[in-house]
């Protein structure tokens, strides 16, 4: 065997492929940031940073849940109609009950979600129904009940007790709480795909369903656990956009979900399921972020803002496919070679 | 008698049956609602505002059968919309105009078709990503304002009447869905997509240009979105980046409850058209029934699901297991043999045994 193949797993080359990924978004958000900032005044403002901070943070925490999903070579089409109705239950709750301690209410805007997660998980999961249809239906089903609800009204910043509204505009140590929140479930939802066992099962469910199922994995179980989570988190963005965007009708978050996929799909998480980080995704939507905010600041209008996010999504999802096909090209050809040798060494 | 028996009870198995009775149901339904449901002029007029829905899912059907999916169907027939109407208002003539959105639509539908067929890339995500660019170049074109002041001879392609009751429009959607029919079933090329979508590997060991086929299916698509777009504009009479938002949820489902298994390689042009009907009806009836736009959400999204549901469960009933994962996993041994059938047929084909 020769020295060059000595060590080189499927596992290395593929984590190599990862890092080099991760890299690739650096090195675009840092092209980005050089561009914006020689381009557009204000850009490199403390201020500004806030700002993104501030835009990325519920980006990053429906992301985290939505990964899980699509890990699993499923997908969440429903989380923006998911946001929008816990938003409106958590600022309609402080409307009525000012004194209602902000943790209470979070876990009740994630209790809310989590249930609408786990439909999505049972439906998918049980009923068998493509994912992408079941969440187109329940896109519309959420929202469809969100406007029940809310009854066409809507309920303003003045109707929020003033504690709730802080949590988006204090900046603890420069940083505002909202990208706090979102770094602590980015750091919790990265060491949970690390090191948690029933998450190294989303990458082998992804990876080969059939696979899986073989290997002893409760796959239903797993993706029913995946849409519940990504339900969960998309309740807490709900109640955090609730504090970000005080103003709040049946029709917030409308196409949320849209920048959540393009933050997952450029991060680097693979649309045929089993490969992504969730540093990629965090990465991924700063660069989404990013780019929009330089936009808003070059006065490129809103619009093109939409096809860019279609554009990135299409742009990633083809380099991905095209890497992944070489990746395992190169490894079958390793094989062989490997195979190959081994003959060769046993006639010799 | 054993064989009338069976034939009986082969009619009543057949989706387009369940559709036609879940039609009369609904209708009833409506006339509890209202007396005029039941007027001739009324019940011609059902399908109108929902023309433009059944176009795209006759493309998407298309789609579907081939194992595929295109979500990016309804901001494809705002693009086109968009296009055309910008055109019109530079002075181009508002039918050659109409033909370059049809074009363009087309050309948008080639776009997701290359990229899936050539490159081997997901549908899902592909057409995700063009839902979005699409629909951000269809603002981007129309920079924000409408096009309202189309000619009165042009509207009459989606609001005019033949006699006063017959609605072009229906006309217009009975003739595609035949063209479409006649395309889907009674063409090599209709052969080639169920055999595609029942099993994409086979189709390629037999020979057929699955690449080509597949590419194709999306032209269709885009084709269809465009003729969606044609007749939106005739129906609304104004052209708007948004045309269309909100409605992939009825596409879908058209398509769906029409009976076209979403796991490809099944389906049927008639089921589609009775779905739309079906939908038509059900919009309508909860119009009368004073139920808003997004409450009847609830309802078409839960009629989506029970569709699939219930698919589902006739295909566990009948003895076949439950299909597990991700689009095109199907296989339908019925469509399977007609399709191997035609492969051999066609292979047998004078003017395809010339070439050898």
């Amino acid at each position: 065997m020769s020295p060059s193949l000595r060590g080189i797993t499927p596992q290395t080359l593929a984590a190599a492929v990862l890092r080099l990924r991760e890299f690739g978004i650096l090195l675009a958000l840092g092209a980005a940031v050089a561009f914006f900032t020689i381009r557009a005044p204000n850009f490199d403002s403390v201020g500004n940073w806030q700002g993104i901070a501030q835009n990325v943070a519920i980006v990053i925490v429906v992301g985290v849940g939505e990964t899980l999903v699509v890990l699993t070579r499923n997908i969440d089409l429903s989380v923006g109609s998911i946001v929008g109705l816990t938003a409106y239950l958590s600022a309609a709750t402080f409307a009525h009950y000012s004194g209602a301690p902000l943790p209470v209410v979070a876990l009740i805007a994630v209790a809310i979600g989590l249930c609408l997660g786990l439909a999505n998980g049972l439906l998918v999961a049980v009923a068998k129904v493509p994912a992408i249809i079941a969440t187109l239906a329940t896109l519309a089903i959420y929202r469809g009940i969100d406007v029940q609800i809310t009854g066409g009204g809507n309920i303003t910043a003045y109707e929020l007790p003033d504690r709730f509204l802080k949590l988006a505009s204090t900046k603890p140590a420069g940083v505002p709480t909202l990208a706090w929140v979102a770094a602590g479930v980015a750091v919790v939802g990265a060491a949970a795909v690390r090191w948690a066992p029933w998450s190294r099962d989303l990458y082998a469910i992804g990876s080969n369903p059939e696979a899986a199922r073989f290997a002893g994995i409760p796959v239903g179980r797993r993706v029913i656990t995946a849409f519940a989570l990504s339900g969960a988190l998309a309740g807490l963005g709900g109640f955090l956009w609730a504090s970000r965007f005080p103003t709040v009708d049946a029709v917030a978050a409308k196409g949320f979900e849209l920048d959540v996929i393009t933050a997952v799909v450029i991060g680097g998480v693979n649309v045929f399921g089993g490969s992504g980080t969730m540093l990629g995704v965090a990465l991924g939507a700063l660069l989404v972020a990013t780019i929009q905010n330089g936009f808003t600041l070059l006065r490129i209008s809103e619009f093109w803002r939409l096809f860019f996010n279609g554009f990135a999504i299409v742009v990633a999802v083809t380099i991905d496919a095209l890497v992944t096909r070489r990746l395992q090209e190169a490894l079958r050809r390793r094989r062989a070679e490997a195979l190959a040798a081994r003959h060769l060494e046993a006639g010799a | 008698m054993k064989a009338a028996q069976a034939i009986a009870v082969r009619l009543l198995a057949r989706w387009e049956t369940l559709l036609v009775v879940a039609i009369v149901g609904a209708g009833i339904w409506s006339t509890t609602l209202s007396p005029f449901f039941l007027q001739r002029a009324n019940l011609l007029d059902l399908l109108t505002p929902y023309i433009f829905i059944g176009l795209m899912a006759f493309g998407l059907a298309f789609v579907v059968i081939a194992g595929e999916i295109d979500i990016s169907i309804v901001s494809n027939m705002a693009a086109s919309v968009v296009c055309f109407a910008q055109l019109y208002a530079a002075g181009v003539n508002v039918w050659l105009a109409a033909l370059i959105g049809l074009g363009v639509a087309t050309v948008l539908g080639l776009v997701n078709g290359a990229l899936v067929s050539l490159l081997e890339l997901p549908s899902l995500a592909i057409t995700l990503g063009t839902l979005a660019a699409y629909s951000g170049l269809a603002y981007v074109i129309l920079s924000g304002e409408g096009v309202a002041s189309f000619p009165a001879g042009y509207s009459k392609i989606g609001g005019g009447y033949i006699g006063k009751e017959l609605p072009i429009a229906l006309l217009v959607v009975i003739a595609l869905a035949l063209v479409l029919g006649l395309v889907l079933h009674a063409t090599r090329f209709g052969r080639y997509v169920f055999t595609i979508g029942s099993n994409r590997e086979a189709a390629r060991f037999s020979g057929i240009p699955v690449a080509r086929v597949r590419m194709t299916v999306f032209a269709v698509s885009g084709l269809m979105a465009g003729f969606a777009g044609v007749v939106y504009v005739g129906y609304f009479g104004s052209a708007r980046a948004d045309a269309g938002t909100g409605s992939l949820l009825d596409v879908v489902t058209a398509v769906v409850l029409g009976g076209v298994d979403i796991f490809g390689g099944a389906g049927s042009m008639l089921g589609v058209f009775l779905a739309l009907i079906l939908v038509a009806e059900l919009r309508n009836g909860m119009q009368l029934a004073n139920i808003q736009g997004d409450t009847q959400d609830i309802v078409i999204g839960g009629l989506l699901l029970a569709a699939i549901i219930a698919g589902n469960l006739l295909r566990a009933v009948q003895g076949g297991r439950i299909r597990v994962g991700p689009l095109r996993l199907a296989r339908r041994e019925v469509v399977e043999h007609e399709a191997t059938e035609a492969i051999i047929a066609s292979k047998l084909a004078p003017e395809n045994l010339k070439g050898r």
